[in-house]
């Protein structure tokens, strides 16, 4: 069953520049969906408009086959940085999560959630107080918290080390295996798309648009060093050079008098 | 070395002990005129004496009553408009213009106009302290709002904060510690603007006791005014700032003092 759908979605931004065109992705209630792709192939501005953040050029978003404007109270997000908000005790960031619960059921799951994400008795601490990894943690559990029906993704590992970053791909799996949340994330790290994603979009820059959409077909728990796994990633990387096209591979050698990209 | 460093406000009296101690020595052996340089002990007895009359009280109530309550109007309004023009592109537009050139008038130049229509007597006073405290909050308050995280914004509208919500629960916090910050410096310019309007004329208060003691050639309770001010204000930022304490243990920065 189809629970997100997004069609035809334009974007140009007020200085003109187009930063998505036609781009149309489906996911299922469910399902883990990477959107795969470098700097400029609009990512970022496509899990911005599903969240509510921006607003759309042309195309519509449905969730459950009704078209939404704005945020949404079924979709829930987590960001490239943590964002806690800086004056609420770690307990509270979590339980911000879920605005329409009563008090009473929000300290309870708060509290269920943060021993779940291995923070069990930080609950009174502040934000400050955390390192980089565990303030990502709750902000995963801040998501979490009002049982979204999709999730959002955007690039959350890319500012950890590589140990922090792999701990918290199993946290995410984890709770996704007890939630069941349809989860959209946005990232450029292949092998974590192919170790999390059910299918894979591979986006291409200026304007961004979908190159080619890929099934990881996979059972989990993926071994990350494992053959099969390696096959998967090369079949990425393969679409990601096409994606690339003639352009692309001529952009990536030095060259007099290419324009500076927009970003 | 280590309990000096642990105890950082003695090492701040050395200077003024030092400087107290050459005053008193030189008026004792006549090396400065003491009439107009009182010693150290001649201001001790002066406001002993004073206090027992019950004279130094009274003064001191009568400014700090003005100071809080000219305080009070001013850091209420300059809060109050700060939120709305810092909140609403519109009322920025309609207002801040406005509230700007108001402040590019030097605030002492309302005076005669304040008296002409308030009175000599306690409101145009009021008038004076609460404008005087009005422009460092409002321009505080204003910076602030603007200077909010567009990211943590973006954090309430994706958990479905309504516009009311995202003031309340994400607008007012942010800018909670400049707007402390803002308080002080206002408060700061209340006693300033509080001694320039006793001096325009008052029958008490302590800027009264400085001019009258000009008037009658008593530099001991110029003086002895111009302490008591010292210590008020520092008393009475320490009572904002202890206030104020609770509410930002949250915030990551240096801060070894306040």
């Amino acid at each position: 069953m189809t629970k997100l759908a997004i069609e035809h979605l334009n974007k140009t931004y007020a200085d003109g520049t187009e930063a998505l065109r036609d781009v149309s992705v489906r996911a299922d209630d469910g399902e883990i969906l990477a959107i795969l792709g470098g700097s400029g192939c609009g990512k970022t501005t496509l899990l911005r408009l599903v969240a509510g953040l921006d607003e759309a050029s042309g195309g519509g978003i449905a969730v459950d086959g009704a078209q939404v404007r704005g945020t949404s109270r079924t979709i829930s997000a987590v960001f490239q940085e943590p964002r806690l908000l800086p004056w609420l005790s770690v307990a509270d960031n979590v339980a911000f999560g879920a605005q329409r619960l009563d008090a009473e059921e929000r300290r309870t799951r708060a509290e269920a959630l943060l021993a779940r994400v291995g923070l069990e008795g930080y609950g009174k601490r502040w934000p400050k107080d955390l390192s980089g990894g565990q303030q990502q943690r709750v902000a995963i559990a801040r998501a979490l918290i009002g049982h979204p029906g999709i999730l959002l993704l955007d690039e959350p590992f890319s500012a950890l080390d590589p140990f922090t970053r792999s701990s918290l791909h199993e946290l995410v799996l984890g709770l996704w295996q007890e939630l069941k949340p349809t989860i959209l994330m946005v990232t450029h790290d292949v092998d974590e798309a192919v170790f999390l994603a059910d299918r894979i979009v591979v986006m291409k820059p200026r304007p961004g648009r979908v190159h080619e959409t890929i099934t990881v077909n996979l059972p989990r728990p993926r071994d990350k060093i494992s053959s099969v796994f390696d096959t998967v990633t090369r079949r990425i990387m393969h679409a990601i050079d096409r994606s690339l096209g003639e352009d692309g591979k001529a952009g990536l050698r030095p060259q007099a008098g290419v324009h500076s990209p927009w970003w | 070395m280590k309990n000096w460093a642990a105890r950082p406000a003695l090492i701040g009296l050395i200077v003024p002990a030092l400087l107290g101690l050459a005053w008193e020595f030189g008026v004792r052996y006549g090396v400065v005129p003491g009439r107009l340089m009182p010693p150290p002990s001649a201001l001790w007895t002066s406001a002993v004496a004073m206090v027992r009359a019950g004279e130094l009280q009274s003064h001191i109530a009568a400014t700090l009553w003005r100071v809080l309550v000219g305080f009070g109007i001013g850091a209420g309004a300059g809060t109050v408009l700060g939120l709305l023009t810092g909140a609403s592109l519109w009322a920025r537009l309609l207002l801040d213009p406005a509230i700007q050139a108001i402040r590019a008038i030097p605030s002492l130049a309302w005076v005669p106009l304040f008296i002409l229509w308030l009175g000599i007597f306690e409101t145009s006073k009021l008038a004076l302290v609460a404008l005087g405290v009005f422009f460092p909050v409002y321009l505080g308050v204003l910076s602030a709002i603007q200077d909010v995280d567009r990211k943590l914004v973006e954090v309430g509208r994706v958990f479905g904060l309504s516009r009311f919500g995202i003031v309340w629960r994400i607008t007012l916090p942010a800018i909670l510690p400049v707007w402390i910050a803002a308080l002080r410096s206002g408060l700061g310019l209340g006693f300033m603007f509080v001694i320039a309007a006793e001096l325009m004329g008052a029958s008490e208060g302590l800027g009264f006791l400085l001019l009258d003691g000009q008037q009658m050639g008593r530099a001991d309770s110029i003086l002895v005014a111009m302490i008591t001010f010292a210590l008020l204000g520092k008393l009475a930022d320490g009572i904002l700032v202890g206030l104020s304490r609770p509410l930002l243990r949250w915030q990551d920065v240096v801060r070894a003092k306040l």
